[in-house]
């Protein structure tokens, strides 16, 4: 099969506004987690080639190191990953509203890590999946690395793809110096069989 | 009497779903706005009775519609629509002016519920 993933603008307007409300459901959850005002940003949709994708990734870094969370989603025939890019510098505010005392060993902040990994990519991925009257299966989150560069994730990752659509949402916590990115990532297949999902929605 | 609607929504598909969800028995005629700034304009050249207002916008957002709309003391009701389901962003919308706060994906029901609620439309007529 080589039919070649792409996006009309009233596709990816499609993708855009149900990635809206599903983010909308995750930051609620994140909000009475940590008792706070989430930011939600216009999410961004694309296809992508795996080196702009790179590229993406390079620009998220700066000159801050990372720490990494992906989990994978499959059901009714789509599949993709979640990846949950946290700014080392969130740690110290978030522990603050979690409570945590005193400075953090790695392990505490694995535990923060994966918290917030779960409420996050969890209401996102279920969120998309009940506009799409889909039942996705989640993987158990696995930690890409702590305290890297996003150079240093993307050599543990293999060229699985080619292509794939991207949805990236920039969560930023509102007076707190909290920021992620949140990636999802469909495989191409999950795109030719999302397009047809989403064609009924989309008809008048 | 047929009310004035405006529709104000950067999606597409959030624009169509919103009009699509207005009770059957209510004649409308609905205008559709792609940001803030476009449905200011439209309000103040001509009179509106509702608007449905999405939050999350480029070019004007819907906390920034609200502000310019009391601030020039504009005559419509808002009626915010948003995904963004925090129990802060609804009350922050409250206190910017809107009556109240329906959460996306919208459903027919809790539209034309909010809509007698507030005097808007009438009961639905029986069958």
């Amino acid at each position: 099969m080589n039919e070649q993933i792409a996006l009309s603008e009233d596709e990816r307007d499609c993708y855009q506004e149900i990635t809206n409300v599903a983010m909308g459901q995750a930051a609620d959850r994140l909000a009475r987690l940590l008792g706070v005002y989430v930011v939600l940003p216009i999410p961004n949709v694309n296809i992508i080639e795996i080196n702009e994708f790179k590229m993406t990734l390079k620009s998220l870094e700066g000159n801050a190191t990372v720490s990494a969370v992906c989990q994978g989603f499959i059901g009714a025939g789509i599949a993709g990953e979640a990846l949950l890019i946290f700014n080392d510098a969130s740690f110290t505010d978030i522990a603050k509203l979690l409570d945590y005392p005193g400075n953090l060993d790695k392990h505490e902040e694995l535990e923060m890590l994966m918290d917030v990994a779960n409420v996050l990519n969890g209401a996102c991925i279920q969120g998309i999946g009940g506009q799409l009257d889909i039942d996705f299966s989640q993987s158990h989150p696995v930690v890409l690395g702590q305290h890297c560069s996003i150079s240093d994730l993307l050599s543990e990752k293999k060229n699985a793809w080619q292509r794939t659509m991207a949805i990236e949402i920039n969560y930023t916590i509102e007076d707190h110096n909290i920021n992620c990115d949140l990636l999802l990532l469909f495989t191409e297949e999950s795109v030719l069989h999302m397009n047809r999902l989403i064609s009924f929605l989309l008809d008048d | 009497m047929v009310s004035k609607v405006l529709i104000c929504d950067d999606s597409n598909m959030a624009r169509k779903q919103m009009a699509r969800a207005l009770p059957d028995h209510w004649p409308v005629d609905v205008t559709f706005a792609k940001h803030g700034e476009e449905a200011i304009e439209f309000i103040k050249a001509n009179e509106f009775e509702v608007m449905f207002l999405d939050l999350t916008m480029p070019v004007m957002d819907g906390y920034e519609t609200l502000e310019a709309i009391r601030k020039d003391d504009l005559p419509i009701m808002v009626l915010v629509v948003s995904g963004d389901i925090q129990p802060e962003a609804q009350e922050r919308v409250k206190k910017l002016g809107a009556i109240d706060f329906i959460k996306k994906p919208v459903d027919q029901a809790r539209i034309a519920a909010v809509l007698t609620e507030y005097g808007i439309i009438g009961e639905a007529p029986n069958e």
